[in-house]
């Protein structure tokens, strides 16, 4: 019976049901979106730097794990010292470069030979390696969201590059250009942002991070294969506030989108409240009633918001094929909490007031 | 005949602003056990108030209220809930049906707050008989805005009396009414009253309402000034046995 209530009562009002309900999927939409841009993001930037296919990463000290934020540099001197180390195969030191005229790209500034020697190579979809400080080798997910080809131009820090080879995606980057243009471009000559390390067996990565810990007090040494790992939202303390105050306007949102929402309805039912109460209903009756309404509204949201989040993170990752979307269950289960938890906040006033109104007031509403 | 309802120097006064507004002085009211009473006087002479405190949707600034034999003017709110839905049914001028449901959901609504829910085959045998006796069995899908004034009343009826209350309150019932439909709702009443002996006080300031009825309460200025109850009461004890239901 309370089910044929709710629905009657939710379509009585068509617009402001519509709009409430749309609210909440706004709410849903904005945090698996944003929450999917963030992660996706981090996600696929760890995973293609583990993809590189080395062993430790090793940064200068107070170095972000965002490749693109940190500006440190260190000596590639020190790459000597490292190679002493026992059980070291190779070592590559890479100046990143970041080009953020169309987007976020992050260039790899890199020695081919050691580069090679840590990844096993490149993987050629057409062309070959840069021969001059003026070629860029690029990977085919670029390559298709800039439609370029070997022997176009690119802009890069308002330098032109010419694409000298495509590559197949995965390895670090999206952009490749010799170290040595690299250290040019940012003023960092004989300078690198990190060295990936390659062992001979990665088994001994424990032991060696703690060798190289000794050798360079204070220097970022991580294992690539947690990379990932690290790069998540509740490693990043930046990240995950980002993530809070984002969750926190859509929660705003959806809170105050279904107090306005039941205010105004419970106002307008003043009359039915107080028949209702009339007929014996009882103040729980009443907020159950209420309630209902609300998560009513909520779950059609949160189903409505779940459902576009997919299609705009398809339309997202069509139009824009460098950026990764990750719409993960546990954010998906969070965010249909979030919903209901905005129509739990957003009715309990408007419930409380509806259950303590006066009958005989309440059916003298005109 | 036992007493169904009875008040003590029962008073209602409302402060609005700074001023006490003394809407029952004094009532001294007994109602037996399948009566069917009207109450008359003047607007403002505190016939709805009476029905507000007799229906226990508001408590009496003073007094004592018996319904059924258990004492409501010290009652909680959940206490005058319960009371309500257990024992009062009420029938209002502007019908006051829920607009969004139909009159199946109007009744039905009714009978679920009572926690009876509906029946399997839709309804039971007392409301099939209650639906025929009022003329609606054919409306029951319509919404309140798809009835007439008449028929939307004879639906309020129906929810009225759906869960068998021992007490039916109409505040005037045929106010809204044109004069054949309120001859035909008033002969509903008649027939509720005698068919299934439902005690019944209708509020009316419409003396040819008078004519269906047993007994005639007139008030004035928040006072009885008149009764013409032809009956004598027994002992005093009869409110100690509550009522049956119909």
């Amino acid at each position: 019976m309370n089910k044929q209530m709710i629905i009657a009562g939710l379509k009585a009002r068509p617009v402001r049901t519509t709009v409430s309900i749309l609210a909440v999927a706004l709410e849903v939409v904005l945090i698996l979106v944003v929450v999917g841009l963030t992660t996706g993001i981090s996600d696929e930037t760890g995973r293609r730097t583990e993809g590189v296919g080395a062993d430790i990463l090793l940064q200068p000290p107070n170095s972000s794990l965002f490749l693109a934020l940190s500006n440190t540099t260190m000596p590639i001197a020190l790459r000597d010292k490292v190679r002493e180390l026992p059980g070291i195969k190779a070592v590559s030191p890479v100046q990143t470069l970041v080009n953020s005229s169309s987007g976020l790209e992050i260039i790899y500034g890199i020695e081919p030979d050691t580069f090679n020697a840590v990844s096993n190579g490149f993987i050629w979809h057409r062309g070959r390696l840069f021969n001059s400080p003026d070629e860029v080798v690029v990977d085919d997910i670029y390559a298709k969201s800039k439609g370029v080809t070997v022997g176009d131009s690119v802009e890069l820090l308002n330098h032109k590059f010419k694409v000298s080879g495509i590559v197949e995606h995965g390895k670090g980057a999206r952009l490749f250009v010799s170290l040595k243009t690299a250290q040019e471009m940012t003023g960092q000559n004989g300078k690198a942002s990190m060295f990936f390390i390659k062992l001979d067996d990665p088994d001994r990565v424990e032991t060696t991070i703690a060798e190289i810990k000794r050798l360079l007090e204070g220097y970022g040494v991580i294992p690539l294969r947690e990379y990932a790992r690290l790069m998540m939202s509740n490693n990043m303390p930046a990240l995950d506030a980002f993530i809070s105050s984002v969750v926190f306007i859509a929660l705003c949102i959806g809170v105050l989108v279904i107090f306005l929402s039941m205010y105004t309805t419970i106002t307008e039912r003043t009359r039915e409240i107080g028949i209702l109460r009339s007929l014996g209903a009882s103040k729980k009756f009443i907020v159950t009633l209420i309630f209902q309404e609300s998560a009513a509204i909520c779950g059609v949201g949160a189903l409505i918001g779940i459902g576009s989040s997919f299609v705009i993170a398809r339309t997202i990752m069509a139009v824009f094929p460098t950026l990764t979307v990750l719409i993960t269950p546990d954010w998906i289960g969070k965010a249909v909490v979030f919903a209901v938890l905005s129509g739990i906040i957003g009715s309990l006033y408007p419930s409380l007031k509806a259950a303590k109104q006066d009958p005989v007031e309440a059916l003298a509403y005109e | 005949m036992k007493s169904l309802l009875e008040t003590a120097d029962l008073r209602k006064t409302y402060t609005v602003g700074k001023i006490e507004i003394e809407a029952l002085r004094g009532v001294d009211l007994r109602i037996r056990e399948g009566e069917l009473v009207a109450v008359m006087g003047p607007s403002g002479c505190g016939k709805s108030t009476l029905m507000h405190v007799l229906g226990a949707m508001t408590k009496p600034t003073a007094g004592k209220v018996f319904i059924d034999g258990q004492e409501i003017s010290g009652m909680s709110d959940s206490e005058l809930t319960g009371i309500r839905r257990d024992k009062i049914g009420f029938v209002f001028q502007k019908f006051n049906l829920l607009p969004t449901l139909t009159a199946r959901g109007n009744i039905e609504i009714a009978r679920y707050i009572h926690g009876k829910g509906v029946a399997s085959n839709g309804h039971d045998q007392h409301l099939r008989e209650i639906l025929q006796l009022l003329m609606i069995e054919g409306k029951m899908e319509r919404k309140p805005s798809e009835l007439s004034g008449g028929e939307q009343q004879r639906v309020a009826i129906a929810r009225a009396v759906a869960n068998k209350p021992a007490i039916l309150l109409a505040d005037e019932p045929t106010g809204s009414l044109d004069s054949k439909n309120s001859e035909v709702v008033l002969n509903m009443f008649r027939e509720l009253n005698r068919r299934f002996k439902q005690t019944i006080i209708l509020v009316t300031h419409n003396p040819e309402l008078v004519a269906f009825t047993d007994r005639l309460i007139e008030m004035r200025d928040g006072v009885i000034v008149s009764d013409n109850d032809s009956l004598s009461w027994d002992t005093e004890n009869e409110l100690a046995q509550p009522a049956r239901s119909v």
